[in-house]
């Protein structure tokens, strides 16, 4: 085995930190936190020219033939910089599930993803069906679409909706214009933008479904277990803000004459976070290779534990940096507290610890090693 | 990046799977299926049988008797023998004193001992700990005074496992106490049948006697066992902490009880919740994935020469922790089937009539080989800069 990210992997990443550090502060998030739209043209171009946008995708799609691994860094950045961007959920999600339908239609779709010209978000969730994301409570009858999606993470400004619906218990994936139905945006916990759309008896044409059956139950399945990664991925990058931070603190803010980090107990929970942080990043470079398998038990054994590890420690790790951080780590004017918001947000995306032990526990078994 | 064995290593893993399946001693197998300790005859029984493979000091050197296999082969041939329910070998020979030798002692030294370590022949103990050195290792009080010809060893040794088994112990002794603690510290081989050695057992929570006290009256020691020079003693002992620690995590065995649980559940009787259990195992399970994986690339640093330094102390706090809540699930999976303590008939099911044992024993796997709370305290200071 060899766990070294291939030069090109760090490249891309030092390139996002950079460019991060760059154009991005704590300053900006929170005025974006504010703003319905959080996508600054100048810097939503410049992530285009840095590649970003055909970064995740095939060469035969259009794309630059990144891996999952080289895209999980780009995130991780996104995440250390709590930059609230909505790069995952307009570029990646959309497509990648356009990918992996991988129709002329879809592909032809995909193409404007990676131009920076298509507005596209997924709406995969309603709360009847909660991560049941293979039975949506949503019903296409005929040519009629009608129920409701969400937690619809549409950065604020999507024109189209990729979205699921039961026809006759048949699953299908559909891209329906934002117009046709009944939108409002809120605020998420991560500071994101999220939607709850209504379709109500939305008039359907041949166009608008992009797949069926087993195709479209496939497509979702692998675009689940890449956006789980992902979600590591953003997590990672918060609770190694996280630490950071909060032993730099430990080193500086001192109680009683002399630093907290001179204290054993606060040395005891920065290095129980160091070794959290230390087993995630393994959790994280094991997802990041193996949820893009082609081999679905592999890629559901890998996303699944990884989510289910990461929405224990890495919201450990958060609860932890707020402790050592005392009062100060509960304001809202330190960033302290707004990583902890973006990991807790990103435990409950897309499966939440409960959801993923209880699907690992129905996996097959497989020997140690394999 | 890669996650994978590669071809030979898949087809050595299989080779040592069918070795395991076709040589692990039924006796030992019988031991290990119901989570019963092999006791002194049978564990040497086995070690010798991989001292004859070769295959007993794994990480030595070639030259002194290594099979010349790559940390990742080693954590392979840990995995089968761990699944195939064979029992960890006894590190004080192996791990411990038998790098120190080779790394520190005379040639003689070399000659003398490390043969009988390579074959399983000669068991060792470790005289390290004392009733008020324990964490506080280095103020450890057991003198060694220079005669003419011989050391003269008087003092007291406490927790020292195996003591009973062994042929010899390697000690730490106090040979100068005018200087400062760590530096009058000496590294002394001790023949266990010399005159003076008093060993008195001690009885642990899980009903078994691994544990000794050793006394020492006036215990002659010739001077030819004292390893490198004397004061050497405490960089002796802290070469063996960074000594290669790439099992330390016992990420094979967890395995192995991980397996057993299943076993358990899946034939335990009707009132158990089996969704419940298979949750709870679930959780048990990605948690030693974390370890592994964590395991796996100090595994793979090393084969490329770029071993783990203090970082592994995470693995063994981590390690143990998890031993731990899998021992502690079994017994409380087994809720009233783990009531039993020596009673012949099987209760509903044999693995959970014995999981106490296994569970008491445990208790102390966070306690030695350095606490983990010392082992924290090391990570704070060394990696955390606090």
């Amino acid at each position: 085995m060899e766990f070294n990210l291939p030069e090109n992997t760090t490249l891309i990443a030092d390139t996002a930190r950079r460019y991060l550090k760059d154009n991005y502060s704590f300053e900006i998030y929170r005025q974006h936190l504010e703003q319905q739209n959080h996508v600054d043209a100048s810097r939503w171009s410049a992530m285009q020219e840095l590649g970003w946008f055909g970064l995740p995708f095939a060469e035969s799609s259009g794309g630059f033939d990144g891996t999952l691994l080289d895209v999980a860094m780009v995130v991780r950045e996104l995440g250390a910089a709590l930059c609230l961007d909505p790069y995952v959920d307009t570029v990646v999600a959309p497509g990648k599930l356009l990918e992996y339908i991988g129709s002329d239609a879809t592909l032809a779709m995909l193409s404007d993803v990676i131009d920076g010209r298509a507005k596209l978000a997924c709406a995969l969730y309603d709360y009847h069906a909660g991560y049941q994301v293979l039975t949506p409570s949503m019903k296409l009858n005929g040519k009629r679409l009608s129920g409701q999606k969400n937690f619809v993470p549409d950065g604020g400004f999507a024109d189209t909706l990729l979205t699921t619906a039961l026809a006759d218990g048949e699953l299908v994936v559909l891209a329906v214009p934002v117009a046709a139905c009944e939108t409002t945006r809120h605020r998420a916990l991560d500071g994101g933008r999220i939607a709850n759309v209504l379709f109500d008896e939305v008039e359907i044409t041949d166009g608008m479904i992009l797949a069926r059956g087993k195709k479209a139950e496939q497509a979702l399945s692998m675009l689940l277990a890449y956006l789980q990664a992902l979600d590591c991925a953003r997590m990672y990058g918060a609770a190694g803000a996280l630490y950071q931070r909060t032993l730099e603190y430990a080193k500086t803010r001192k109680q009683f004459g002399v630093a907290i980090g001179s204290f054993q107990i606060i040395q005891h929970y920065l290095v129980d976070m160091f070794i959290d942080l230390q087993q995630l990043e393994s959790m994280l470079l094991m997802v990041a290779v193996k949820a893009e398998s082609e081999d679905a038990s592999r890629r559901e054994r890998a996303s699944t534990a990884a989510k289910a590890y990461y929405a224990d420690k890495a919201v450990r790790i958060a609860q932890q940096a707020i402790q050592i951080h005392g009062g100060v780590g509960v304001t809202e004017e330190l960033d302290i507290g707004h990583y902890f918001r973006l990991v807790t947000h990103c435990s409950l995306t897309h499966g939440d610890r409960a959801h993923h032990i209880k699907r690992f526990a129905g996996l097959d078994e497989v020997h140690p090693g394999e | 990046m890669n996650l994978e064995f590669t071809q030979e290593e898949l087809e050595f893993q299989q080779s040592i799977r069918d070795w395991m399946q076709a040589n692990v001693p039924d006796d030992i197998k019988r031991c290990s299926a119901v989570g019963e300790m092999t006791g002194k005859e049978l564990q040497q029984k086995w070690e010798r049988l991989l001292g004859e493979q070769g295959w007993l000091a794994l990480t030595w050197p070639k030259q002194y008797g290594g099979p010349g296999w790559t940390a990742t082969q080693r954590y392979i041939f840990d995995l089968e023998r761990a699944m195939a329910g064979a029992p960890p070998t006894s590190p004080f020979g192996v791990a411990m004193v038998g790098p120190v030798l080779y790394t520190f002692g005379s040639q003689e030294q070399k000659d003398r001992w490390l043969p009988g370590i390579v074959s399983g022949g000669t068991l060792w103990c470790q005289g390290y700990s004392e009733p008020n050195a324990g964490s506080d290792l280095a103020s450890l009080k057991t003198r060694a005074e220079r005669k003419e010809d011989h050391y003269l060893v008087n003092g007291q040794k406490i927790w020292t496992t195996q003591a009973h088994w062994a042929d010899m112990m390697f000690c730490l002794v106090r040979t100068d106490s005018t200087v400062k603690q760590q530096k009058g510290i000496s590294f002394l081989l001790i023949d266990m049948k010399t005159p003076g050695i008093e060993v008195r057992p001690i009885y642990s929570i899980d009903g078994h006697h691994h544990l000794n006290e050793v006394y020492f009256t006036d215990v002659r020691v010739p001077l030819e066992n004292l390893v490198g020079q004397e004061g050497m003693g405490w960089t002796i002992a802290k070469f063996l902490l960074t000594h290669e620690r790439t099992t330390i995590a016992g990420v094979a065995d967890s395995h192995h009880e991980i397996s057993r649980l299943k076993k358990a559940v899946a034939e335990a009787p009707g009132f158990l919740d089996r969704s419940q259990a298979r949750q709870r195992i679930a959780e048990l399970e990605i948690e030693l994935m974390a370890l592994e994986y964590t395991n796996f690339r100090t595994v793979a640093a090393t084969d490329e020469g770029k071993p783990f330094g203090p970082e592994s102390s995470g693995l063994k706090i981590k390690g143990t922790e998890l031993q731990q809540k899998v021992s502690q699930a079994m017994v409380e999976l087994g809720g009233m089937m783990s009531l039993t303590w020596d009673n012949p008939e099987t209760v509903g099911s044999d693995i959970f009539n014995r999981a106490t044992r296994r569970y008491n024993f445990l208790r102390a796997c966070t306690i030695y080989g350095g606490s983990n709370e010392i082992q924290k305290n090391v990570l704070a200071k060394m990696l955390l800069g606090l």
